[in-house]
């Protein structure tokens, strides 16, 4: 088992080079190039022959000029930790370990380092939430609506969740914030951001403070986050209702949960040792393609609710064709998706007896 | 079987997954009350040296030299407006300002930061040595008491206020503002648009304490603006940075500004969290009406509706015209919002530009005749009436027509379509079947293309489609990604480009945009426009150093320009601000309002926000 995943994490590296290479030279020959957009918008009002020299600035600070190869092999020099240190001017100096860096957006003019830490968290924060609350609905309405197929249960549940499936989050988002968001209707949640404005004065926890009550850091943070997580839930969980539907009634159906009922087993347990074990299968499965898919529909969701995360970096980097923010969220969300597809093997064996990759 | 993973193993996984975010929240607490006492910190820390410095002035026996009481009373020649409105008898101070900016800035470190929103807050922050009056636009004083600019223009010397200190206490004196140009100059800072307005400065030293000397190389009508508008920055305090710790940082803004951040060296664009500027409450001038200036990021229009609908922001600058109206004709919001459509020096201009050789051979529109014809089948009127709902002025060139560099007397050319067809006729234009056909016998049809982002330009497109089909033109609209328009502008290889330019300048330069020498390379004379008379006074107004003379010469390249329409000049947008009707001594000036937040008050009564 252990060789097996240390082969896998190794073939991740010439994956994520394929992955990188393919998105950097597809932006390089699109129209504007490398950084163009970013560029252009470089000094704002100025034009013509000044403009021109803050471009030019600007490419030799970012190494522009240079042929794709070069700015290609820099940019896996740079976030190497083995590899050529650089000096001001950007020239190779001595070979050995220096520190691995994402190098600098040519739009924000900040490390990417420091964009994507402000912003990973974010998103993260939204799916870990969401993701339990996903499965938890996903499957305790699924088994429900297996165990009594054709009843009220599974047809109302039915027919809700494939409305809420077909509903745009974008539509949805925007409804919740003018419905339960405004003075003018129900004022229950707040329309944006993270926190309160005075949420630096908080405290951490729900307090009686002066004689009211203060819900504290912890409680605002959550309570900006319900609208958001309300939006990311709505659709996968109506997806994943209907996976573990399904694969609970093909596995009710099948000989071994007859020949268990036979023996005279309780149908509490047919149905949750013995069915719904085989039915993780399709659960897992999924599992390894919901993580990455939040991570690219959560820009929606950091759009309407102004919380700008990762979704928001990468969109906004592949506008202004900002190289090094482009890479980096290509090679954070590959590394996400590699990881996931790994675990989701891993999580086979657990599962499934029969599976092992010794 | 045995190591089969049960409910006790997933209880177990469970609970230490609840012990990891347990500390992890216990972190982040840490983190916060980290940040509080850095702040607190920094608070004792200036309290102790002022504190220090009045025992010092005590031992001396009288309080003498610059304190903070006498330094006010005697800077009487700035801040007369806000003077003014705080003389008001319900003025009081107190209360925030909670704008709302769309996304936030990504930086508010002076010289490298990019884009308007720090501008905006830095304005606040940071201190000029001179400035124009928001309503005549004449030069009043700031950090510099009086200034003498030599006959021949190359010479500029600034005397500077004494008794000025920035926020944290340190005095401000010639040292710093030799120090702010040296730092702008230094090719390592990466602020290379900042840079690109000093290139004609030839030195910048200082000639006493309180007294600096500005030299150029060559004339230029600029110059007293771009070093007069030069914000100081702090020797003491920004001199402790490298270059590469400067160029990377977000947050350092100190200032002698009326407001200040709370901490100098800390902010970071940190999702969901409202930037800040509190009172400077050592600021040398007239102190600003509020407490407080808050701006929240909303990005979605609906949410900051909602936002301004909940009472949650008091101002909403820049709404959508159709977002705009609703403000002013909802009876619940219009009770609670002032609106304000102000035209502005900060609007800059759309216009539709002719394209006049494409592929190397002359378009249609090389011929002044065809262009003016265009411009005549277009009823700019009614587009501003349709579409932006009147919220804008025509255009009648490129000079913003608060700016004394346009001609009054020019009047834009009327939607006249009997007229245009005239032109055409004489251009040698032949209407058959309702269609024209042009000098060389083909159709005349051309492609208009427009940002494929631009709700506006989209409708603008539709319109001009039309208006085009009534002459027997034949319009294709094109809607075009912004780099891949950028890319076609420089190869030249367009029919006719739907843009805007932007405004901000009280003077703009109209060099780059329709001189011929612009044409060639990487200018930005797309449109390859050529006339000799436009290209000598372009050239005569940016060396005159005159300011009445070079009026002269802007007006009349602006007759010109209008006569022959190398651009069909469309509209200028107005300021559209809402604000809650709690603020008062909001008054609109060419610059609009959101500058001015100093100014504001609310009478005791109303406040909102409290400490």
């Amino acid at each position: 088992m252990l060789t097996y995943i240390l082969r896998r994490l190794l073939l991740m590296i010439p994956t994520l080079l394929g992955i990188t290479a393919l998105v950097f030279f597809v932006m390089a020959m699109s129209p504007g190039g490398i950084g163009g957009a970013a560029l252009a918008a470089a000094g704002g009002n100025v034009r013509g022959a000044e403009a021109a020299r803050i471009r030019a600035y600007y490419e030799k600070r970012y190494h522009i000029n240079r042929p794709l190869i070069v700015q290609y092999g820099r940019w896996l020099n740079e976030i190497s930790p083995i590899g050529w240190r650089e000096d001001d001017e950007g020239n190779f100096t001595t070979f050995g370990f220096k520190s691995p860096s994402l190098g600098e957006s040519m739009e924000r003019h900040r490390p990417v380092g420091d964009l994507i830490a402000e912003s990973l968290p974010i998103t993260l924060l939204l799916n870990f939430i969401t993701i339990p609350i996903i499965y938890a609905i996903g499957v305790w309405t699924g088994i429900r609506a297996a165990r009594h197929r054709g009843g009220a249960f599974d047809s109302i549940f039915g027919f809700t969740q494939l409305a809420a499936w077909s509903m745009p989050t974008v539509w949805l988002g925007v409804m919740l914030i003018t419905f339960l968001a405004s003075n003018q209707y129900l004022h229950l949640f707040p329309a944006a951001g993270l926190t309160e404005m005075n949420a630096s004065q908080m405290q951490f926890l729900p307090a009686h403070v002066a004689g009211h009550w203060s819900r504290g850091w912890l409680a605002d943070v959550c309570w900006h986050l319900i609208m958001p997580v309300i939006c990311l839930s709505f659709g996968a969980s109506a997806f994943l209702t209907k996976l573990v539907r399904g694969s609970v009634l093909e596995n009710l159906g099948a000989d071994y949960a007859r020949t268990a009922r036979a023996k005279g087993v309780a149908e509490n347990v047919v149905l949750y040792r013995h069915v719904f074990r085989n039915s993780l299968i399709a659960l897992i499965t999924v599992a390894a393609a919901i993580l990455p898919s939040l991570l690219a529909g959560s820009v929606i969701i950091e759009t309407i609710f102004s919380i700008p995360g990762m979704g928001q970096l990468g969109v906004e980097g592949a506008r202004f064709q900002d190289r090094e923010v482009i890479l980096a969220v290509t090679l954070i969300g590959g590394i996400i998706t590699l990881v996931s597809m790994l675990l989701r093997d891993i999580f086979y064996v657990l599962a499934d007896p029969r599976v092992s990759y010794d | 079987m045995e190591n089969r993973f049960g409910l006790k193993d997933l209880f177990l996984f469970l609970l230490v997954c609840g012990l990891i975010v347990l500390v992890l929240l216990q972190m982040k607490q840490y983190d916060r009350q980290w940040q509080v006492v850095q702040q607190v910190r920094n608070q004792v820390g200036d309290q102790t040296s002022d504190l220090a410095r009045i025992r010092r002035m005590l031992e001396q026996g009288a309080i003498s030299g610059p304190n903070l009481a006498t330094t006010r009373q005697s800077n009487l020649d700035v801040d007369k407006r806000v003077r003014r409105i705080h003389s008001a008898a319900d003025f009081a101070p107190g209360d925030d300002v909670v704008d709302v900016l769309l996304a936030p800035p990504d930086k508010l470190t002076p010289l490298i930061n990019t884009d308007l929103y720090s501008m905006q807050i830095q304005g606040y922050v940071l201190d000029t040595l001179i400035d124009r009056d928001p309503v005549t636009l004449g030069w009043v004083p700031r950090l510099a008491t009086d200034w003498k600019i030599s006959p021949d223009g190359l010479t500029i010397d600034f005397n500077l206020r004494q008794g000025v200190t920035f926020s944290d206490g340190q005095p401000l004196t010639a040292d710093d503002v030799v120090y702010t140009i040296q730092l702008t100059q230094d090719e390592k800072i990466e602020a290379p648009a900042k840079r690109v307005y000093l290139s004609k400065l030839k030195s910048c030293e200082k000639t006493g304490d309180y007294s600096v000397r500005f030299v150029f190389k060559e004339p230029y009508y600029m110059a007293f603006e771009v070093v007069g508008g030069t914000q100081v920055m702090s020797k003491k305090f920004y001199s402790r940075y490298t270059p590469q710790q400067f160029n990377e940082s977000t947050g350092l803004l100190i200032g002698s500004g009326p407001y200040r951040m709370a901490d100098p060296t800390d902010w970071k664009p940190e999702p969901g969290r409202p930037i800040e500027l509190v009172r400077n409450e050592r600021y040398w001038g007239e102190p600003g009406g509020p407490n407080r200036l808050t701006w929240r990021i909303i990005a979605l229009p609906a949410a900051r509706m909602t936002a301004l609908r909940n009472g949650e922001i008091d101002m909403f600058y820049h709404p959508a015209p159709d977002q705009f109206d609703v403000v002013k004709n909802d009876p619940e919001l219009s009770k609670r919002y002032n609106t304000f459509a102000i035209d502005t020096l900060d609007g800059g201009y759309y216009y539709i530009g002719w394209n006049e050789k494409r592929h190397g051979k002359p378009t249609y529109f090389a011929d002044v005749r065809v262009r003016r014809a265009m411009t005549m089948l277009i009823d700019r009127q009614r587009v501003i009436r349709d579409i932006i709902r009147g919220y804008a002025t025509i255009a009648t060139g490129p000079f913003n027509p608060l700016s004394p560099q346009s001609d009054p007397s020019v009047k834009p050319l009327p939607y006249d379509p009997e007229q245009a067809q005239k032109l055409l006729a004489e251009a040698g234009f032949t209407r058959k079947n309702n269609a024209l056909f042009g000098p060389d016998g083909k159709q005349f049809t051309f492609e208009f293309m427009y940002p494929s982002t631009s709700d506006t330009s989209k409708r603008v497109a539709t319109f001009i489609v039309d208006a085009m089909a009534q002459a027997g033109i034949v319009v294709r609209p094109a809607p075009t990604e912004w780099t891949v328009l950028l890319q076609r502008q420089k190869e030249r290889d367009l029919d006719a480009l739907f843009a805007g330019w932007g405004g901000g300048a009280v003077e703009d330069d109209p060099q780059q945009i329709f001189s011929s020498s612009a044409i060639a390379g990487v200018g930005d004379n797309y449109v390859q426009y050529s006339n000799p008379k436009v290209d000598a006074a372009i050239e005569a107004a940016r060396s005159t150093v005159d300011e009445a003379k070079r009026m002269e010469i802007w007006h009349e390249i602006h007759r010109m320009l209008h006569e022959d329409q190398p651009y069909t000049f469309m509209l200028t947008d107005k300021e559209l601000d809402a604000v809650d009707k709690r603020f008062k001594g909001v008054e609109p000036t060419k610059f609009g309002i959101v500058t001015l937040k100093n100014e504001w008050y609310v009478p005791r009564s109303m406040q909102k926000y409290h400490d």
